[in-house]
């Protein structure tokens, strides 16, 4: 009787460890809330772009910390999220638009789209916190970035 | 005619009717060749079963017989009571529990390998620092490095031929990307 009310309870608690595992697995996977920042890096002080805005004071130093420029521009700001698996599209501008994937690992893979033509493709674990930036020169010595970083919140 | 007149049939050929239905049947058979004809069958074959049927004769007293027979019931009777206990072995205690056991250790085991359990909170993936990165267009080169200091994957694009100057598309590159 004893045994039997064991197997009994035994199965149960099998199919629900079952259904914990198959619930618990895909709550594991989420998708990704990134920002993507165009930003433009010049010697100069200021921009010739009066729409161009000057990165907050924290950003500012830690770009100078890593690249050679003075001062730092705001072009554009998108804030997506992109889906488990899947992907999205950040247009910065017209001619510059990256395209990120949601891969296994979890990875991403950050593809950069110049004027319509594919330039350049990277697949890396994003982690919390990691700046994932994409940069080239730019006229007159200036030079323009990409930063892709992962938001806390979702 | 159906079963259940065929049984009558039967019964009355044995003589196993009561007195009213032995009449009902009779008239039946007087009146229909075919009731006539399962009668007339019937009485063959119990005519030649009657003749024919070996008989099987104890070769001891019947009461004897009997006697034998029921000690032998009471005798399996009492083994199989004596033998209740043994039939659940230890091996089957433990096949029944570990059958179980097992199960859920084996759940418990891709649980853990499927919410990372193992891998400490803050603990690096081996395979973080792995990149793969292509260039899609042959005019484009890049270097990638990692500022550990302030926490920076940087992917530096650049022109690989700076003097090739009318190839349309090595121009996006010369152009400024902001706009």
């Amino acid at each position: 009787m004893i045994l039997r009310l064991f197997s009994s309870h035994a199965a149960r608690l099998f199919l629900a460890a079952l259904l914990l595992t198959g619930s618990l697995s895909p709550a594991n996977a989420a998708e990704l809330k990134l920002e993507a920042k165009l930003i433009w890096a010049t010697n100069d002080d200021a921009s010739p772009n009066p729409e161009h805005k000057p990165v907050d004071p924290a950003t500012a130093e830690k770009l100078r910390k890593v690249f050679k420029w003075k001062s730092y521009f705001v072009v554009n700001r998108i804030v997506k999220t992109v889906p488990y698996r899947g992907s999205n599209r950040f247009e910065l501008s017209k001619q510059c638009t990256v395209e990120i994937r949601e891969l296994e690992g979890p990875r991403v893979e950050v593809k950069l789209i110049g004027q319509g033509k594919e330039v350049h493709k990277t697949t890396k674990t994003l982690t919390k916190g990691e700046w994932f930036t994409y940069a080239g020169d730019d006229k007159n010595e200036s030079a323009w970035f990409v930063i892709i970083t992962e938001l806390d919140e979702k | 005619m159906n079963e259940d007149q065929l049984l009558k049939l039967q019964a009355w050929v044995d003589g196993e009717l009561p007195e009213g239905e032995a009449r009902v049947v009779a008239a039946l058979v007087e009146t229909n060749p075919e009731a006539r004809a399962v009668v007339t069958e019937l009485r063959m074959t119990h005519a030649f079963m009657g003749g024919n049927e070996p008989e099987a004769a104890l070769p001891e007293s019947g009461e004897f017989y009997w006697s034998k027979i029921q000690r032998a019931i009471e005798r399996e009777t009492a083994t199989a009571a004596t033998a209740t206990p043994n039939t659940i072995s230890w091996a089957a205690v433990l096949r029944r529990f570990l059958t179980p056991v097992s199960g859920l250790a084996l759940i418990a085991f891709v649980s853990v390998l499927s919410l990372n359990l193992f891998q400490r909170p803050g603990a690096e993936d081996p395979l973080q620092h792995l990149v793969e990165v292509e260039n899609l267009s042959e005019h484009v080169g890049s270097i990638s490095y990692k500022s550990q200091a302030e926490n920076m994957f940087v992917v530096y694009l650049y022109n690989k031929d700076q003097d090739v100057e009318n190839d349309e598309e090595f121009e996006p590159l010369d152009e400024p990307v902001l706009q």
